[in-house]
């Protein structure tokens, strides 16, 4: 093929990917029609805040903050999201006979369709038209956006050529899975830095403008202000620089197609280095009870450190339970009943347990033959739980009442998260049994198609069942608070919670076990759709 | 006594019918093949007779034990390796072994000894500490073999043990479970390829869209064919079906 005619071909391949990309599915094509309204609303919005920046003696510095900010993105998006452009993985054309020049044109032609692309347009635009003030300044501008989206572009395909081994193969496929949490921490960083700049203004960001107007892509942005005051010899400088990176940047990028597009991919590789990291026994089985019990609970917490879908689940609820009663209370608001959050949040884990074995369920139904097999099998992945759940909770509740200074209610408020917790293991066990459902072990999605009622079903009607068992110790908590001389009587509580929570527990677990042992097929069946 | 016994089984998923009224008596200590097309319910039969999959109509006995009344004496004495369901992939060979043979409620020091052998002998010592995830498809059947036979069953139960496995690797596996049967245990395994089945079993059952078309001593099954893919072509209903007309392109040097 000629170099010339290649670049058309990758771009219409780039558009049937997307084209057909929405066919598949009516839910899809919805999802991507709505992300783009919101993109370009963003888009629309940021653009008219930039215009109407104009003039502000910030606006050189928010311009050059955004720009960079963005670069940031395209710089780690292939990171978290490998399989969303399919384009970007050139060892899918290795087969083809192309020079990495033509590949390189066409690939970065290619990069610039999408919405990504659009959106970083719009707010480059906007970035310039803050800052540019004069034909002179509108004329540099033109070229600085055009250049600024030609780095961040080139910027994107160079991580992502140099990181696609890592990117294919299992452990960033993990990485993938993990990166929510990842976006949902930074967001937190990004809210918490918002409301120390609401407060102090941005004059702290003047210095780090200074540093960031030189740093490509950003400086093409800070040279259409050079040019805007004046500053020419600055303004070409500033332009160089962006030139520069660019180019090293399609440099390396064009180097590491080449060495992969002429290097054996992984799975030779792979087969020919032996020295693969030994692993050594963590000395976990010692610890923990003989027999089935310990089986069990070596790998139920095994499985929540290595499998990705389980460690995001449970980061995900270690983090809530100790986010809301905590920041709460440092806010000024909580109440030290809110302590009981993390108990219930981990609690959640032990609901659809057969779920989260995914189809290997079969080795575990190949070794209960009886109900006392399947009572052992719950309560190891029960005390698996405790282990982690019980001195989480202890500690966000002790957290939670040193910030409040509540130190009388301690007692009450941790019975009241024992008899919760051991609510909650109880119903997860029986709606493990009886209403198991698929977590797909790809993407985000936690439920697959056709099992969304079953998955509500199973957490809310599980919820709420165990919010109903608590009532009992909330009843008595209640009752203590509101009695003229109960304050005295609220320590027992903490004896109570336990004993109950321990009791219900038990109980869960024993009508959970012939549930399990009777529908053993039909858990499998339900949790093999994944 | 027979292996397996198996009385009108049924099975129906929506309108499509998977197997449709299977008898079928296998010999115990024999080298078993089930053979036949994609699509035949040789899977669906598999998991019904090991007790994953629970059947609409019929009943099951494993030397002697119906499956779904007494799964206590069944699941002690049956090995299973399925087609088409994952491991414990997070845990590593040697650690999925350990977890097995416990769950099984083998002492733990026999277990350890047991996995050390096995993998010794199927080729896995060297990946053993290596997680099951990023084991070849030959690796994943093998450490599925071991996890099999740790407790030493009276019959093992295996479907498409050689699918996707490379000529060492199969090898490896034909070489354990010949020494296996030699001591009198029984292998049941499922294929569609007819070259292996004919070189290592001495008994099979041909399957098609989820009846038995033949079964018996391999010698009685191939009849008069010359070789068992004839008897199979035919008894499937599907020798002699050309590919003469169109793609007279292909080949020939001509572009």
């Amino acid at each position: 093929m000629s170099a010339a005619g290649l670049t058309p071909v990758v771009v219409r391949l780039k558009l049937s990917l997307l084209r057909n990309g929405l066919r598949q599915s009516a839910g899809r094509r919805a999802a991507y029609i709505t992300s783009v309204v919101v993109v370009l609303l963003i888009a629309a919005l940021q653009l008219l805040g930039l215009i109407a920046l104009r003039g502000n003696a910030h606006a050189a510095t928010i311009a050059v903050l955004l720009v960079e900010v963005l670069a940031l993105g395209w710089a780690v998006m292939p990171l978290f999201f490998p399989s969303g452009d399919e384009t970007l993985d050139p060892t899918r054309l290795v087969m083809l006979p192309l020079r990495p020049q033509p590949l390189v044109r066409a690939l970065l032609a290619a990069s610039l369709v999408g919405i990504g692309p659009l959106f970083t347009l719009c707010l480059f635009t906007g970035a310039v038209i803050s800052v540019a003030h004069g034909a002179a300044a509108y004329g540099v501008g033109v070229l600085a956006v055009v250049l600024a989206l030609l780095v961040c572009v080139a910027l994107a395909r160079a991580v992502a050529a140099a990181n696609i081994r890592l990117l294919t193969s299992r452990k960033g496929r993990d990485l993938a899975v993990l990166s929510g949490l990842v976006i949902a921490v930074g967001a937190q960083l990004v809210n918490f830095g918002a409301q120390r700049l609401g407060s102090a203004g941005l004059s702290p960001l003047d210095p780090v403008e200074n540093v960031l107007r030189w740093v490509p892509p950003a400086s093409s942005i800070g040279a259409v202000d050079s040019v805007s005051r004046g500053a020419y010899g600055l303004a070409v400088a500033q332009l160089a620089l962006s030139a520069a990176a660019l180019a090293g940047l399609l440099a390396l990028w064009s180097r590491s197609l080449t060495t992969l597009m002429t290097s054996p991919d992984e799975s030779t590789l792979q087969a020919a280095d032996p020295g693969a990291r030994e692993r050594t026994s963590t000395g976990l089985s010692r610890l923990l009870p003989a027999g089935r019990t310990g089986t069990v609970m070596e790998r139920s917490l095994r499985y929540i450190w290595r499998d990705p879908k389980t460690k995001a689940a449970w980061v995900t609820s270690l983090a809530i339970g100790l986010i809301v009663p905590v920041f709460n209370a440092l806010q000024g608001t909580g109440s030290i009943y809110f302590a009981c959050f993390a108990a219930g949040m981990l609690g959640i884990q032990m609901y659809n347990q057969f779920g989260q074995d995914t189809s290997a369920f079969w080795m575990v139904a190949m070794t209960i033959s009886s109900r006392r097999d399947a009572h052992a099998e719950l309560r190891g992945r029960a005390l698996a739980l405790l282990l982690i759940t019980l001195p989480y909770a202890t500690l966000v509740t002790v957290v939670t009442t040193a910030l409040l200074g509540a130190w009388p209610k301690l007692p009450e408020v941790l019975g009241l998260s024992f008899a919760l917790l051991g609510a909650m293991l109880a119903t997860g066990a029986w709606s493990s049994a009886r209403f198991p459902y698929s977590i797909p072990q790809e993407g985000y999605k936690n439920v697959v198609p056709g099992q969304a009622g079953l998955a509500w079903i199973s957490i809310f009607g599980g919820m709420i069942a165990a919010a109903l068992l608590t009532a009992p110790v909330i009843a008595v908590a209640i009752w203590l608070n509101v009695s003229s001389d109960g304050d005295r009587w609220t320590w027992l509580l903490l004896p109570a919670g336990v004993l109950y929570g321990a009791l219900i527990t038990l109980l869960g677990l024993r009508l959970a076990a012939p549930r399990t042992a009777g529908r053993l097929p039909e858990i499998l069946t339900a949790v093999s759709k994944g | 006594m027979p292996a397996v016994r198996v009385q009108g089984l049924w099975k129906r998923f929506g309108e499509q019918i998977a197997v449709a009224g299977i008898d079928l008596e296998l010999p115990a200590g024999r080298f078993i093949g089930l053979v036949g097309p994609n699509g035949a319910g040789k899977t669906t039969t598999l998991s019904m007779v090991t007790g994953l999959l629970r059947p609409d109509q019929g009943t099951v006995e494993v030397v002697g034990h119906d499956v779904w009344r007494d799964p206590v004496e069944v699941k002690a004495r049956i090995g299973v390796l399925p087609e088409g369901l994952r491991l414990f992939e997070r845990l590593s060979g040697r650690e999925l072994l350990a977890y097995t043979g416990r769950l099984r409620g083998l002492p733990g020091a026999e277990v350890d000894k047991r996995a050390t052998q096995l993998l010794d002998v199927l080729d896995l010592a060297g990946a053993q500490h290596k997680l099951v995830v990023d084991y070849s498809t030959g690796m994943r059947k093998k450490i599925g073999l071991a996890a099999a036979l740790l407790h030493n069953p009276e019959v093992l139960f295996l479907d498409e043990p050689f699918e996707g496995v490379d000529p060492v690797s199969a090898q490896t596996i034909r070489g354990v479970l010949e020494r296996y049967t030699g001591s009198g245990a029984t292998v049941v395994f499922s294929s569609h390829v007819m070259e292996l089945v004919e070189s290592l079993c001495d008994w099979v059952a041909v399957m098609a869209a989820g009846r038995i078309r033949a079964h018996g001593p391999l010698a009685e099954v191939r009849g008069s064919a010359p070789t068992l893919q004839q008897a199979f072509l035919e008894l499937v209903g599907a020798h002699g079906r050309a590919t003469t007309t169109d793609l007279d392109w292909l080949g020939g040097g001509t572009r």
